[in-house]
């Protein structure tokens, strides 16, 4: 799974909330130390259980899984901060050891209203 | 919030950054991600000034979007701030956290000639993130089950014409001038430099690319443009074989869209 361009992010939204679907846009806000993704990196989440894009791999992508499901159910956006500490890295088998702060984003269609 | 005539709906906020970039329009995104409210609001700042959404505060929209110029300038792909990093009056946002996002159009390289180098370079620049165009005017090198297939290719019966039909406006367009003969390098930087893209690169030894400068020069292209070509192409990392080459003019490419240098990371150990 690769990085996705900014028109591919925008078209996919586009596509989602035609069939009247929520999209869950995770994107890394902040990083700090040595992380496996740059700052505006993306990873969306569809209702289908398909995702597109990459917020760095191995157990983040797990974590943030997590929570976007999470979002995907309730409408909610808002900021999470992984830690890649060296500790919590080395046990992952992760070579970053940094802080990645991602906001998990729900985009709504238009008839959110009525869901 | 999300009424269906609300205009700062999320539909009608990606449709309209949709448009932006297919227009080739560079923009800042602003998402509040952090506050006591309005976690999510988004505010689009185009480069021209025109502003969509809001973050339900007259001032700190006019802040964001004042902060979103300087971001703009800044060519970042994105950062985030605390409110009062940039409107230290504004007290009641005091502790919010703003993200900017630089929207701007995917750098594009388009490959003239298909030969062992321009194949490389297309499908390396491809692997990179760019899109890529890649053309020849000898329809077998360009068959689709050569090439990943979102590169696109184009058998050209004209190389001027070809080049006119996809260079657009040249910007960020990075051209690499990489074909079979010098006459066909030639036809090519005449259409080439008529549009002026972000980067020209063309191949050959100085003497053979100073000839076709040479002879440039003399069809009176202004001098100035001429100066910016880079040719030979790449840098020089001791390239040989035609993948070697590739990575050597790609680096240049990312380099020059990048802003780096070309050294290497740890040269000041040695300094």
């Amino acid at each position: 799974m690769g990085t996705i361009s900014a028109s591919e992010v925008y078209c996919l939204i586009g596509e989602a909330h035609e069939r009247g679907e929520r999209v869950v846009v995770a994107t890394v806000a902040h990083t700090r130390g040595s992380t496996p993704q740059r700052r505006g990196a993306k990873m969306l989440f569809f209702e289908s259980g398909a995702t597109a894009g990459t917020v760095g791999g191995g157990c983040i992508e797990a974590e943030v899984w997590a929570e976007a499901r999470e979002a995907l159910r309730t409408g909610e956006s808002r900021l999470h901060k992984f830690s890649l500490t060296a500790e919590a890295a080395s046990e992952e088998g992760m070579v970053c050891g940094g802080v990645m702060e991602i906001f998990i984003d729900a985009w709504q269609p238009h008839n959110a209203a009525l869901i | 919030m999300n009424s269906s005539e609300d205009e700062t709906s999320d539909s009608l906020l990606s449709e309209k950054i949709k448009r932006a970039l297919m227009e080739g329009a560079v923009a800042a995104l602003v998402t509040l991600v952090e506050g006591k409210a309005n976690v999510g609001a988004k505010i689009l700042c185009e480069e021209t000034g025109a502003l969509s959404g809001s973050f339900g505060d007259e001032k700190l929209d006019e802040a964001v979007t004042n902060r979103a110029q300087k971001f703009l300038l800044a060519r970042v792909d994105a950062a985030t701030y605390k409110v009062e990093e940039f409107a230290p009056q504004l007290d009641v946002w005091s502790g919010a956290r703003v993200l900017f996002e630089r929207l701007e159009p995917e750098p594009r390289i388009v490959v003239c000639g298909a030969g062992h180098v321009g194949a490389s370079l297309a499908r390396l620049a491809h692997a990179v993130g760019y899109r890529v165009t890649l053309i020849d005017d000898r329809g077998d090198f360009v068959r689709h089950e050569l090439f990943p297939e979102d590169i696109e290719l184009i058998a050209a019966t004209n190389w001027s014409e070809a080049l006119r039909a996809n260079l657009g406006t040249g910007r960020g367009v990075a051209v690499a001038v990489v074909t079979r003969g010098h006459n066909e390098d030639e036809e090519c930087m005449k259409a080439v430099l008529a549009v002026n893209p972000d980067y020209v690169g063309m191949i050959g030894s100085k003497r053979r690319t100073n000839i076709v400068l040479e002879r440039l020069r003399e069809e009176g292209f202004d001098e100035n443009v001429l100066r910016e070509v880079r040719a030979p192409v790449g840098l020089d990392i001791g390239a040989v074989t035609p993948e070697e080459v590739a990575l050597a003019i790609l680096a240049e490419i990312v380099a020059l869209r990048r802003n780096g240098s070309g050294a290497p990371l740890s040269a000041w150990r040695r300094a």
